[in-house]
C-alpha cells in the first residue's frame, strides 16, 4: 500500500445507550440526522474535505446499518485504489477472539491496519459528533508545536465544565493536566475526543497500555494521562465552531432544531465544505395544495400534504392531509397519517403514526400514567422507535419512549405491529 | 425474466426545438422534474429492464450530457462487463465524409455487442417503465420491429408520427404530422428490433448516403421489413416544444402522474449532487409544487417546479413556474407562467408574466 501522511480512524463501535430505542438496532453514528444525513457523514465528510483519503471505520455494536451505509465509501470520495474507506470490525485471531473492549483497545487491535500505510500521523475521531472541521489546520498546529499528541478542545460554559474531560494548559497551549469531570474545574477547555498522534507515540503508548491489566483501555482515562505522566509533549488545539455531541435524546433533537433556528452555525449550504451522504434515489419533494410548511426542512422523497411547522423531515417522509407536525424530527420513511398531531417528538425510521394519534402535549394522558415514560427522554420530547406502527387513536404524552415492551396490557400497548429496519 | 437486449438512446433530435432550453444542451440533457434530466428516464427504464449495455448517441453540445452521465455509475452502469458508452459524432481521421460518419460510432458499438435484440429510444418522451413486456411481446410476435405507441399523441404538437395499423397490429403506413390523422395511434419513439437487422439497415442507409438514424427512418422502412405496433397504456409525457415541456411539468405535479413517474417499483436514477436539504422559512407559503434539495424558500410558491438550489426571496410570488438549478428570485418578484434556466438572477421587484399557452423563457445565466 502507498505510504500516507495521515490516516484517520473513526470510532463508531459504541451503542449510544442514552438514545434508547433509536440505537436498539443500529450504532449511534448510523442514526439519521439533519434531514438527509446520518451522523457519521460529518466526520467522514470532514476527512474528505481535509484531503484525508484513508479512513478506518471501527464498528462493533449493531454494525449492519453502518456497514451497509459506509460500504465502499463512494459517496465521500473514499472509493479508491490507494487508501479509501475501510470498515474494521473486531476479528478472530489465532490467540482467540477479542471484542473491542474500549476506545484504546479498538485502535490497538488495528495497529496492523495502520502500519500498512506507515503514516507519520494518526487522527482519532469519534463517529458521533456533528461539526465541520478542517483537520489539516489541527495537523499544522501539531507539527508546528512538535507535539506527540494534539488534542482538540472547545470552550464550554464554566457552569457546565464539570460535565466534561477538562484540559488545563499553559500560555503556549501545552497541556499540563487532564481532569475527568472535575468538581472544581480550573479551565473551561473540554476535550472533543479528537486526537492527532505522531505514529510512533501512538504505537508505543497503545502497546504499553495493552500490557497493563488494570487499565480500562480508554483514551481519555488511560492513554492521555499516561502520556502526561511520562512528560510527553501534549498540546491543545482550540476549535472554534459549531460542535454537538448528539448522545442524548435532547441533544439529538436540539441539534436538529439548530438547523432551523441557527442555520448559519453549522451552515450546511456552504458549498466549500459539503457534507456528503449516500443518495436514497428518491424524487423531488412534493408539497401538495392542502399542505402548509413553514420553518422546516425536507429532502428527496418527502411528500407533505398536511401541516408541518418547525420540523426536520428525513427522506421519503409522508405527512398526510389533516396531520399536524410541530417541533419534531421525522426520520426517513416515517408516515404521519391524517388526524395525527405530533408535537416535539422524534419519530423513528419507517415508523407509522397512525390516524388520530396524539403525541406530546395534546395527548389526553399524563406522562406519569404512561407505561412508556422513559428517563432518557427529557424536555418534553417523546420518541417513537424505528419500525413501529402505532395503533390508531393512541395517546402518547411527553417524555415517553414508545418501543416494544413486555407484559403490557392491551389497553396500555400502543404498538399495532413492528417491522425490521435499517 | 431476463431479456437479451442492449440499448441505444438517441439523446438529441434535430426536429425538436425547445428554444432557449436547448441552446446550451442536447435534448436528453434538458432538466426535468426538479432533479432529473430527460435522459435519466431513458437510462433508468433500460437499467430497470436489466439492459446494461447501452450506447448514448449525440451530436453537438454534448458537454452537459457527458458531465451528467459520466461513467454511468449513478445508474450502476460503470462496469467491466457491458456498461454505458457515450457515442459522440465519430470522425474517422482526415476522411470525414460528412454526417454519415456520425453513424459509424453507433455501428461500431453495436457490432461489438452480443445481445440479440435492441431497444432504441429517442429522448423526447418522459415515462417510467420496464421494457420486459415490450421485448417479450416483440419476440413472440415474430415481427422484424415493434414500435411502442399510445393513443393520446395526436393532441401533442409536431413532430408526430401517426401509425396506421391493420387488424393484426401490423403497420400499413406511417404519417408525419398529418392534417387529417387516420388513427389516434402515435409513436412514442421507442422500438425493439433484432440487433443484426438494425446493423444491416444502418449499413444500407450509409451506403445510400443517408446521414441520419432516427426512429422515423426505421419505421419508414416498413415496406421492406415487418413492423408491428405495441400499445403502451401508462403515463407518457411528450416533449416536442417549449409549450409541451411546460405542460408536461405541470401535469407531473398532479398526484396520479407523479405517482406513475416517480413512485413505481422502477426508481429513476440520476447523478447525485450533495446539496443541503430544502429550507422553508417563516414567511414561506408553498402549495401544489415540487422543490429540491438546496432550495431556500422565503416567498410564495404555487403550482411550480423548483430545481436544486433555487432561492425564492421574501415577498416573491411564483405561480406556474419552472425554475432550474441555482437561480435566485429576489424579494418581491412576481413570476407567472415562466421557465427560467440555470444560474439566473431575477432582481428584487421584477415582474415576469407569461400565459398558460405562451410561457416566458429566460435563458441560462441571465440577469433580469
Amino acid at each position: 500500500m502507498q505510504k500516507k501522511d495521515m490516516v484517520a480512524m473513526i470510532l463508531a463501535g459504541g451503542q449510544g445507550s442514552r438514545l434508547g430505542a433509536l440505537t436498539n438496532q443500529m450504532a449511534k453514528p448510523a442514526v439519521p440526522f439533519g434531514s438527509r444525513y446520518r451522523i457519521i457523514d460529518f466526520p467522514l465528510s470532514n476527512c474528505t474535505n481535509s484531503g484525508i483519503d484513508t479512513v478506518g471505520v471501527l464498528t462493533q455494536y449493531q454494525p449492519l446499518a453502518l456497514n451497509t451505509y459506509v460500504s465502499n465509501g463512494h459517496p465521500w470520495d473514499l472509493d479508491r485504489n490507494n487508501g479509501g474507506a475501510f470498515i474494521l470490525p473486531p476479528y478472530q485471531q489465532i490467540e482467540g477472539t477479542d471484542w473491542y473492549t474500549n476506545t484504546a483497545n479498538a485502535i490497538f487491535q488495528n495497529l496492523g491496519f495502520i502500519q500498512n500505510f506507515d503514516p507519520k500521523y494518526v487522527l482519532i475521531l469519534s463517529g458521533d459528533h456533528v461539526y465541520k472541521m478542517d483537520y489539516n489546520k489541527m495537523l499544522n498546529h501539531h507539527i508546528k508545536n512538535e507535539a506527540d499528541v494534539t488534542i482538540a478542545v472547545i470552550e464550554v460554559p464554566w457552569d457546565e465544565a464539570s460535565r466534561f474531560g477538562i484540559m488545563n494548559t499553559d500560555e503556549d497551549m501545552k497541556i499540563t493536566e487532564f481532569q475527568e469531570k472535575p468538581a472544581e474545574p480550573e479551565s473551561n477547555l473540554a476535550s472533543m475526543g479528537i486526537y492527532i498522534f505522531t505514529w510512533d507515540v501512538l504505537k508505543k503508548s497503545l502497546r504499553a497500555d495493552a500490557r497493563d491489566k488494570d487499565s480500562a483501555h480508554d483514551f481519555g482515562k488511560n492513554i492521555i494521562p499516561a502520556l502526561l505522566d511520562a512528560g510527553s509533549n501534549l498540546v491543545a488545539y482550540t476549535f472554534d465552531g459549531y460542535w454537538k455531541d448528539v448522545g442524548t435524546i435532547f441533544s439529538l433533537w436540539e441539534a436538529n432544531m439548530d438547523l432551523l433556528d441557527t442555520p448559519d452555525e453549522i451552515d450546511l449550504r456552504d458549498a466549500s465544505w459539503r457534507i456528503y451522504s449516500r443518495n436514497p434515489v428518491k424524487p423531488a419533494h412534493y408539497i401538495s395544495e392542502s399542505a402548509t410548511i413553514k420553518n422546516s426542512c425536507t429532502t428527496d422523497g418527502c411528500r407533505v400534504m398536511g401541516h408541518v411547522e418547525h420540523s426536520v423531515l428525513g427522506h421519503s417522509v409522508i405527512v398526510e392531509e389533516g396531520a399536524i407536525v410541530r417541533d419534531s424530527v421525522l426520520l426517513p420513511g416515517s408516515i404521519i397519517r391524517s388526524g395525527a398531531v405530533v408535537d416535539k417528538a422524534i419519530i423513528g425510521l419507517d415508523s407509522v403514526v397512525s390516524r388520530n394519534v396524539k403525541i406530546g402535549h395534546t395527548a389526553d394522558k399524563k406522562t406519569e400514567d404512561c407505561v412508556y415514560e422513559n428517563e432518557y427522554c427529557s424536555h418534553g420530547i417523546s420518541v417513537v422507535d424505528n419500525g413501529v406502527i402505532l395503533k390508531e387513536n393512541a395517546q402518547i404524552p411527553e417524555n415517553c419512549m414508545v418501543e416494544p415492551l413486555e407484559g403490557l396490557s392491551e389497553e396500555d400497548d400502543v404498538i399495532e405491529s413492528t417491522q425490521l429496519v435499517w | 425474466m431476463r431479456i437479451d437486449t442492449c440499448g441505444l438512446i438517441l439523446a438529441d433530435d434535430k426536429r425538436i426545438n425547445l428554444g432557449e432550453l436547448m441552446r446550451p444542451r442536447a435534448l436528453g440533457a434538458v432538466p426535468f422534474g426538479g432533479r432529473y434530466r430527460i435522459i435519466d428516464f431513458n437510462l433508468s427504464n433500460m437499467v430497470n429492464s436489466g439492459i446494461t449495455s447501452i450506447g448514448v448517441s449525440t451530436f453537438n453540445k454534448y458537454k452537459s450530457l457527458m458531465d451528467h452521465i459520466g461513467t454511468g455509475s449513478a445508474w450502476d452502469l460503470d462496469r467491466k462487463r457491458q456498461g454505458l458508452s457515450i457515442l459522440p459524432p465519430y470522425i474517422s481521421s482526415d476522411a470525414y465524409a460528412g454526417e454519415s460518419d456520425d453513424l459509424l460510432g453507433i455501428l461500431n458499438f453495436f457490432r461489438a455487442r452480443r445481445e440479440q435484440y435492441m431497444i432504441i429510444t429517442s429522448s423526447n418522451v418522459i415515462m417510467t417503465t420496464a421494457y420486459n413486456d415490450f421485448v417479450e411481446s416483440h419476440v413472440e410476435s415474430g415481427a422484424d420491429m415493434s414500435v411502442m405507441y399510445n393513443r393520446d399523441g395526436i393532441n401533442s404538437g409536431e413532430p408526430n408520427l401517426i401509425l396506421d395499423l391493420d387488424r393484426r397490429g401490423h403497420l400499413r403506413e406511417a404519417y408525419t404530422n398529418p392534417a387529417k390523422p387516420v388513427s389516434t395511434r402515435s409513436s412514442l419513439g421507442t422500438v425493439c428490433i433484432k440487433r443484426e437487422l438494425f446493423l444491416d439497415m444502418i449499413s444500407y442507409a450509409i451506403s445510400r448516403g443517408i446521414p441520419e438514424v432516427s426512429i422515423e427512418y426505421l419505421i419508414r422502412e416498413h415496406k421492406s421489413i415487418n413492423v408491428r405496433g405495441y400499445e403502451y397504456k401508462g403515463v407518457a409525457l411528450r416533449i416536442n416544444s417549449v409549450q409541451e415541456y411546460f405542460d408536461a411539468t405541470m401535469r407531473s405535479l398532479t398526484e396520479d402522474v407523479a405517482e406513475a413517474l416517480y413512485w413505481t417499483e422502477n426508481p429513476v436514477y440520476t447523478k447525485v449532487k450533495d446539496e443541503a436539504p430544502a429550507f422553508f422559512g417563516e414567511t414561506s407559503e408553498v402549495k401544489g409544487s415540487m422543490v429540491s434539495d438546496g432550495c431556500y424558500i422565503a416567498g410564495e410558491v404555487s403550482e411550480s417546479m423548483l430545481f436544486r438550489g433555487v432561492q425564492v426571496g421574501e415577498g416573491a410570488k411564483l405561480d406556474n413556474c419552472i425554475i432550474f438549478q441555482n437561480t435566485q428570485i429576489g424579494e418581491g418578484c412576481t413570476l407567472s407562467h415562466v421557465i427560467i434556466d440555470k444560474n439566473c438572477t431575477i432582481r428584487p421587484g421584477i415582474s415576469l408574466i407569461g400565459q398558460p399557452d405562451y410561457p416566458v423563457v429566460i435563458g441560462k445565466g441571465a440577469t433580469v
